[in-house]
């Protein structure tokens, strides 16, 4: 095992077994452990309360089993999403998690954050592509649950505890998932949306006869998917075979041309695949003046929640910019503001009013200092009191992530 | 003096809703599985406040409550091992709610599966999983064992169709999860947890849009050998149909003298493929896949795009183990997974071991996902070959597990595979799950001496091959 002096103490344990060995060190010591992948995420929840080891997964790393014919692989926490991407792509395979940074941001964390990307209307959210896991409990013992099989009702479901846990409940080591065939043809439409026919356009969207992998009306960001002069734009990435592809894109342009979109520009294949990256990049795109929410519910008011959400910011003398995904009901709101003491001053504020008025908001990324000032989660769900008890027959010594947690657990 | 359990049941929710005549709880007494005892009492509730005043007074008694769909479960879930109360979700049978724009619907656990997809059918929208019991299994007991069925190749099991649930707990107090809550997935653990954590009283379910373009094809083999090298193939080559289920030719022999549908009875095995999806993309997915068909042996290829010539397909499949009564008294399923490059390697030896206890066998079962059910014929009254059921199920176990399979694709561990569940999890995993159970049911009341293995806590836990 291979330690780094710093504040808190950074372990790099090489394997499960060193992991499972290090948490059962850590419970010796009652010392607190804050699990690590490629750090992408760390920005969801709140700050662990107490962190005397940041426990690293990036030596835990690698293919454990990949036998393309089956559309499985077992894969090591620490691996980073774009290298599982390249090795299965070599059989044509793929992993839609659609995690941002993805050349960082690994294959352990992105599940244990709970990270569900747009494409999940099409494949399932990172949850239900994962087929088995092995964890390391807080007492140093090894748990496995599910398998490599892809069907699979052999006692409790317990990848899905894990799944979405922020590393509170235990340390997943390892991931077993079934891999997706990588389409033919990929393709992404981005058209700008001149505010008078947006809401025209957007309705539109929803009543294409082929479905696309993901929908997003985007207003801001404008590094992502960018487009010369228009700050608000679709982005609408379809999947399939080269004849299914085409048929979206006529479509598409002729529902955009009845609501009184000109334009669409298309991108195909590999920069399809790295225009759209770049769009998930955004959602976690945050400076010591911003911060992002994402709020989840219906796809039929994402972009009544988006509208919102914009103009919340004004009265607080902040920028807003948001996704609206039009499939998945999700909505992603960036506020800014000039300058970084500004909007600490009115962090509680603005806070306060974007919970009471949009649904289900959770913090995404931001500031430290601005994380801190607010609870991550917002309003605590009506289960709150399992949650509590699971975490503690999970963790009684509350030594994993304390604190970061729905409801302070 | 105390209430009995009964009588406080009927003094609470009356006698149209509580039952404690023995006539009326033989029917409680039973599943699809070959045990029975009788419970204490049955209730029926009308709405979920029912239901939790039941589980309540059950609590309060220290007696068991044991959930029930339709009773159609192969291993023995709905049986009340332990006696207490069986709570039949059968009146509770509505879709609630149905919000066709945004793809979701709620209904209650009583609705049967496939009346859930008939009554949304004409909105362009369908419920995806369709366990071949979905004309009498229940959206509820479909949770319970997270049911797969056919279309699960490319759509998935229950659990990816489940959006949340409304549940009672141990203490008789209704709770409400969803996958857009912030928090641990209760939702998730809940799904195939087999009656053993609460009772769903309703649940919110995902739809998808019905497809442009359906086909069901048949293919043809000489034997069950050639058929699953074709399965590996067309996985292996990275095509997904919707379905892909083979039979072999005792399953069509049965099959056809009872449905006609036209399977064709002289091949050794046939594929059952389901293409759905756009019009521009069927023709070219089954020319694909004939050819990978015809590459491995296939001797004839049909292609059925009429709605009724498919639909007699489906239901011939659907209904293949009962029409196997024309040729044995009894037939015992087995439900095992195996990764699908094993897929020829385990029908092989399935059907070696078969002949060694001299019985016949007949396969019918979702080949894609490696999912197997061989039905193993034999006549209750004859004892050798009773023995020889039990001999053969548990060596075709073994072979799934040493093949890296697992002992239940969809049909769960229930009564019947609950010492079985050491084969594939050690002590510690096993500890992970009691520690789930503890969350929502510290008392055991739930469905008591189902999926875990006995000797669980008492350190008899056989060690599983590691999977790290």
């Amino acid at each position: 095992m291979t330690t780094t002096a710093s504040s808190p103490r950074v372990l790099a344990p090489a394997d499960a077994n060193e992991v499972a060995a290090t948490l059962r060190a850590c419970a010796n010591d009652g010392a607190a452990i804050v699990a690590q992948g490629g750090g992408t995420l760390q920005s969801i929840g709140n700050a662990p309360t107490r962190c005397d080891v940041m426990l690293s997964l990036e030596r835990v790393r690698g293919f454990a089993e990949y036998d393309p014919r089956d559309l499985t692989a077992g894969i090591f926490a620490g691996t980073p999403l774009a290298e599982v991407a390249r090795t299965l792509r070599e059989f044509g395979q793929q992993l839609p998690f659609d995690a941002p940074l993805a050349a960082r941001a690994t294959i352990g964390g992105t599940i244990a954050a709970g990270w569900a990307g747009p494409r999940r209307g099409r494949y399932g959210r990172p949850r239900d592509l994962l087929i088995g896991t092995t964890v390391a409990l807080a007492d140093g013992t090894l748990a496995h649950a599910g398998g490599m099989v892809v069907k699979n009702v052999t006692g409790y479901d317990m990848s899905k505890a894990y799944a979405g846990s922020l590393g509170t409940l235990a340390i997943i080591v390892r991931a077993n998932v079934k891999a997706v065939p990588r389409p033919a043809a990929l393709r992404l439409a981005v058209a700008p949306i001149p505010p008078d026919v947006s809401d025209r356009a957007i309705a539109g969207i929803g009543t294409l006869a082929i479905e696309p992998s993901a929908a997003l009306a985007i207003d801001g960001f404008t590094q992502a998917a960018p487009l010369a002069h228009a700050t608000r734009r679709l982005v609408v990435f379809f999947e399939g075979s080269e004849a299914l592809v085409e048929r979206a894109t006529r479509e598409l342009r002729s529902v955009l041309g009845a609501a009184g979109v000109a334009e669409t520009q298309l991108a195909d294949g590999d920069a399809a695949d790295r225009i759209f990256a770049g769009v998930i990049d955004a959602y976690v795109d945050a400076n010591d003046r911003s911060l992002t929410y994402r709020s989840t519910g219906l796809p039929s008011t994402a972009w009544a929640r988006a509208q919102a959400a914009t103009a919340l910011g004004a009265p607080f003398g902040l920028a807003g910019e948001t996704i609206a995904d039009l499939r998945t009901g999700d909505v992603i709101v960036r506020a800014s503001a000039r300058r970084a003491a500004r909007f600490a001053e009115v962090v509680a504020g603005y806070d306060a009013t974007v919970r009471r008025t949009i649904e289900r908001t959770t913090v995404l990324a931001g500031a430290p200092a601005l994380r801190a000032a607010i609870d991550a989660w917002g309003a605590v769900p009506s289960t709150i009191d399992a949650m509590r008890r699971l975490k503690t027959h999970f963790d009684p010594a509350n030594v994993l992530a304390p604190g970061r947690y729905v409801g302070g657990i | 003096m105390v209430a009995s359990l009964s009588q406080r049941l009927t003094d609470a929710l009356g006698p149209d809703v509580a039952f404690t005549a023995p006539e009326d709880l033989a029917a409680y007494a039973y599943d699809a599985y070959a045990q029975e005892r009788l419970p204490a009492a049955a209730v029926v509730p009308r709405d979920a406040r029912e239901a939790a005043l039941a589980v309540r007074i059950a609590a309060e008694c220290g007696e068991p409550v044991v959930p029930r769909g339709a009773g159609s479960g192969l291993c023995g879930g709905a049986i009340p091992a332990r006696g207490g109360v069986v709570l039949s979700m059968v009146r509770m049978n509505r879709v609630l709610e149905l919000d066709v724009r945004n793809r979701r619907a709620r209904v209650q656990p009583g609705l049967i599966n496939a009346d859930l997809s008939h009554a949304i059918m004409q909105h362009g929208v369908f419920y995806a999983p369709d366990p071949s019991s979905q004309k009498i299994s229940t959206i509820g007991g479909n949770v319970g064992t997270n049911a797969g069925g056919p279309h699960c190749l490319s759509y998935g099991t229950t659990t990816n169709h489940v959006l949340g649930v409304e549940f009672i707990d141990g203490a008789g107090v209704i709770h409400r999860t969803s996958l857009d809550d912030p928090g641990y997935d209760l939702t998730g653990l809940l799904v195939g947890s087999e009656g053993t954590l609460g009772v769903v009283t309703a649940v919110d379910v995902r739809l998808l849009a019905l497809p442009e373009s359906v086909r069901v094809c048949v293919a043809a083999f000489g034997d069950v050998d050639a058929a699953s090298e074709a399965v590996s193939a067309i996985i292996g080559a990275g095509i997904v149909p919707t379905a892909l289920e083979l039979m072999d030719r005792t399953i069509t022999r049965a099959v056809e003298a009872h449905y006609h549908a036209g399977f064709p009875v002289d091949a050794g095995a046939v594929l059952l493929i389901e293409i759905a999806g756009a019009h521009d993309d069927s023709a070219a997915s089954e020319a694909a896949l004939r050819r990978i068909a015809s590459a491995h042996g296939a001797l004839s290829w049909r292609s059925a795009t009429e709605p009724a010539e498919r639909d007699a397909l489906w239901q011939a499949r659907k209904g293949a183990a009962g029409a196997l009564g024309r040729i044995a008294p009894n037939y015992y399923i087995q439900d095992a997974c195996v990764p699908r490059t094993k897929l020829p390697a385990v029908m092989r030896e399935i059907d070696r071991i078969a002949a060694r206890h001299e019985l016949i066998v007949g396969n019918v079962f979702h080949a894609g996902d490696g999912n197997l059910h061989p039905l193993l014929l034999y006549d209750r009254r004859d004892e050798r070959t009773v023995r020889a059921v039990v001999d053969a199920g548990t060596e075709i176990l073994a072979t799934c597990i040493d093949m890296g399979g697992t002992i239940s694709g969809e049909h769960g561990i229930g009564y019947e595979k609950r010492e079985q569940l050491s084969l594939i999890f050690d002590a510690h995993d096993l500890a992970a799950m009691e520690r789930v159970r503890d969350v929502f049911d510290p008392r055991r009341l739930f469905n008591p001496d189902k999926i875990f293995p006995t000797g669980a806590t008492c350190g008899e836990v056989r060690a599983a091959p590691s999977a790290a």
